[in-house]
C-alpha cells in the first residue's frame, strides 16, 4: 500500500447559510482545498463525498457528480458515501484507500449537509433514518434518547455527576469562541447549563449540539507525489472504519460502543501507536456525555473517568490530551455529512501548527467519527512527517 | 396488575431468541426467525424522558423509553408505563401492555 497525504484542506463556516445551496457549499469547500493544495486538479482520479440526509432535506441528490461538475474535474468516478453522522469519515477512508491501492495519485474528499432551513420536526424527523426504523424507532427512541439512557448507565456505574458532564460542555463551548469557523461557541456557566430545559433525561439543552449548515474538503494525494510546501508533511497513519450494532439493545454495554472501540485499536495498531501517543483529539460529541463514552472508547480516558478528566482541565487546551480544540460538535456546529471531514480538516491545521486554538507541538492527532446508534464508526490518524 | 407476554423471535433451527425483527438468525444465519411470545417479566437498565418526540409520537410526548433485560434472555427496547416514579438502574420490572408493538413496561410489585 502507498503512503497517503493531506496537500490541502478547505472548509466554509459550521452554521446558517441561508438560502445558500448545498452544492454551493460543497464546491467552495472543494475550491480552497483545491487550491490549497497547489495540486493541478487534472490529477485528481476520485471525488468522495459525505453526506447523509441531502434528499429529504433538501430535494437534491447525486451530490457527488454535481460537485464535480461544478468543479470542472474529468469524467471520474464521483461518489457519495452514506453512514448516517460518520460519513464524512468513510468519504476520507474510500478517498485514502483509492490512493493506497494505486487506483488514483490524488483523490478529493468532500463532506457538507444543508440542515438549518427546515422546521426541527422535519430535521428530527430526517435524522431518525440513522435509526433502525422497525427495531428501534417504534419505541419513540430519538438520538439525544439514546444518549440520555447511556448517560444514566454511567452516572449509576461511575457516579458521573451533573456537574462533571458540564465541564465538557463548558470546555467545548469555551473553545468554540476561538474558532471563526464554529457556530456556537460561548461562555457558559455551570448553574446556567444545569438550570437549561430537559431534553431526554438527564441530557439538557446544551448537553446537544446544533442543526448546522456547511461543507468540508481535503486534498489527498499519494505521499510520493505530495507538492512541496513549508513545513512538515501531514500523512495518513491510520484510516480505520467499523461496524457496531444497529440497534440499541444489540449494544452489550449500554455506555460503550464497541465499533469505536474496535476502531480505535486497529488504528493504533496500523499507526504502529498507543493511544499515549497521541498528541490531540477531534472525536464525536454530538451530545456531552458522547466524548465521555468516546474518550474512554478510544483508551484516551481511564474507563468511567472521561467526565471527571474534562472536570480536572485534562482535556482543554493546555491540558495533557486536549479533545475538540476546535469547539467541536458542540460549539463547532454538526452539519452532519460534513462533520468527519472538518474534523480532519481541523487536524491538518493543527499540525501545521497554523489552528486559531493550537495545541503545542501538535504532531499526530487523531479523529473520531460515530454514526446512528453506534452502527458506523471512523477512526483517522493524521501524523507530521517530522514526528 | 394485567401482564402481557412479549413477543420475540426465536431462531427455529439453533433456538437463538432475538428482539427483532431480523430476517436471518444474527448466530446461525439461518432464514428460521418464528414469533414467540416470552414472560414480561425483567430488569430495567435505563431509560429516558423524550422531551422533543418524532412528528408521528407528538401526542404521546412526555413518554419514557426503557432498555429491558428479560428473564426469558433476552434485550428489548420498550416504553415506560408512566413518567412519575422513581425508578432506578436495575429495578424489577414487567411487561403491561402492547401498543403498537411496543413492550410497555412498569415497576414490579
Amino acid at each position: 500500500m502507498r503512503g497517503v497525504s493531506v496537500a490541502g484542506i478547505g472548509s466554509t463556516t459550521f452554521g446558517k447559510h441561508g438560502e445558500k445551496a448545498i452544492e454551493v457549499l460543497a464546491v467552495e469547500a472543494a475550491a480552497s482545498a483545491i487550491a490549497d493544495s497547489g495540486v493541478d486538479d487534472r490529477e485528481i482520479g476520485a471525488l468522495y463525498l459525505g453526506n447523509f440526509i441531502s434528499g429529504v432535506l433538501t430535494g437534491q441528490e447525486v451530490l457527488a457528480g454535481i460537485v464535480g461538475d461544478n468543479l470542472g474535474l474529468a469524467n471520474i468516478p464521483c461518489t457519495k458515501v452514506e453512514g448516517a453522522c460518520a460519513s464524512g469519515g468513510i468519504a476520507f477512508r474510500h478517498a485514502a484507500l483509492a490512493i493506497a491501492t494505486g487506483q488514483c495519485d490524488a483523490a478529493l474528499v468532500v463532506g457538507v449537509e444543508k440542515m438549518t432551513h427546515a422546521p426541527t420536526p422535519d430535521v428530527t424527523a430526517a435524522l431518525n433514518c440513522a435509526m433502525d426504523n422497525r427495531a428501534d424507532g417504534v419505541s419513540g427512541l430519538t438520538f439525544p434518547g439514546l444518549f440520555g439512557i447511556a448517560w444514566r448507565v454511567h452516572a449509576q456505574r461511575y457516579g458521573t455527576t451533573r456537574d462533571q458532564v458540564s465541564a465538557v460542555v463548558m470546555k467545548n463551548k469555551k473553545n468554540g469562541l476561538r474558532n471563526p469557523l464554529a457556530q456556537m461557541g460561548a461562555n457558559l456557566t455551570r448553574e446556567l447549563i444545569a438550570a437549561s430545559p430537559f431534553i431526554c433525561d438527564p441530557l439538557q439543552l446544551y448537553d446537544c449540539c446544533p442543526a448546522s449548515d456547511g461543507a468540508a474538503a481535503l486534498l489527498l494525494v499519494a505521499t510520493d507525489r505530495a507538492p512541496r510546501r513549508k513545513g512538515p508533511r501531514i500523512d495518513v497513519a491510520a484510516s480505520v472504519q467499523t461496524r457496531g450494532a444497529a440497534r440499541i439493545a444489540g449494544h452489550p454495554d449500554l455506555c460503550s460502543f464497541d465499533a469505536t472501540v474496535e476502531a480505535g485499536k486497529r488504528a493504533y495498531e496500523q499507526a504502529g501507536l498507543t493511544a499515549k501517543d497521541i498528541d490531540f483529539v477531534e472525536l464525536h460529541d454530538c451530545f456531552s456525555i458522547a466524548e465521555v463514552i468516546d474518550s474512554e472508547d478510544l483508551g484516551i480516558a481511564p474507563r468511567g473517568k472521561g467526565a471527571v478528566w474534562a472536570a480536572e482541565g485534562r482535556t482543554a487546551v493546555g491540558g495533557e490530551i486536549p479533545i475538540n480544540a476546535s469547539g467541536g460538535l458542540l460549539a463547532k456546529g454538526h452539519p452532519v455529512g460534513a462533520t468527519g471531514v472538518g474534523q480532519l480538516y481541523e487536524a491538518a491545521l493543527q499540525l501545521r501548527g497554523e489552528h486559531p486554538n493550537q495545541v503545542k507541538d501538535a504532531a499526530i492527532g487523531l479523529t473520531h467519527n460515530l454514526g446512528g446508534t453506534g452502527v458506523a464508526c471512523t477512526v483517522n490518524i493524521l501524523r507530521r512527517s517530522d514526528a | 396488575m394485567p401482564e402481557a407476554r412479549v413477543q420475540i423471535l426465536r431462531c427455529g433451527r439453533c433456538g437463538t431468541l432475538d428482539a427483532g425483527p431480523r430476517l436471518l438468525c444474527p448466530k446461525c444465519h439461518a432464514a428460521a426467525m418464528e414469533p414467540r411470545e416470552v414472560d414480561g417479566a425483567g430488569k430495567l437498565l435505563s431509560w429516558t424522558i423524550i422531551r422533543r418526540a418524532p412528528a408521528r409520537l407528538r401526542a404521546l410526548q412526555p413518554y419514557a423509553v426503557c432498555v429491558v433485560d428479560l428473564d426469558a434472555g433476552v434485550r428489548v427496547t420498550g416504553r415506560l408505563q408512566s413518567i412519575e416514579g422513581s425508578f432506578t438502574p436495575g429495578a424489577r420490572v414487567r411487561c403491561v401492555a402492547r401498543e403498537s408493538d411496543v413492550a410497555i413496561f412498569t415497576a414490579e410489585g
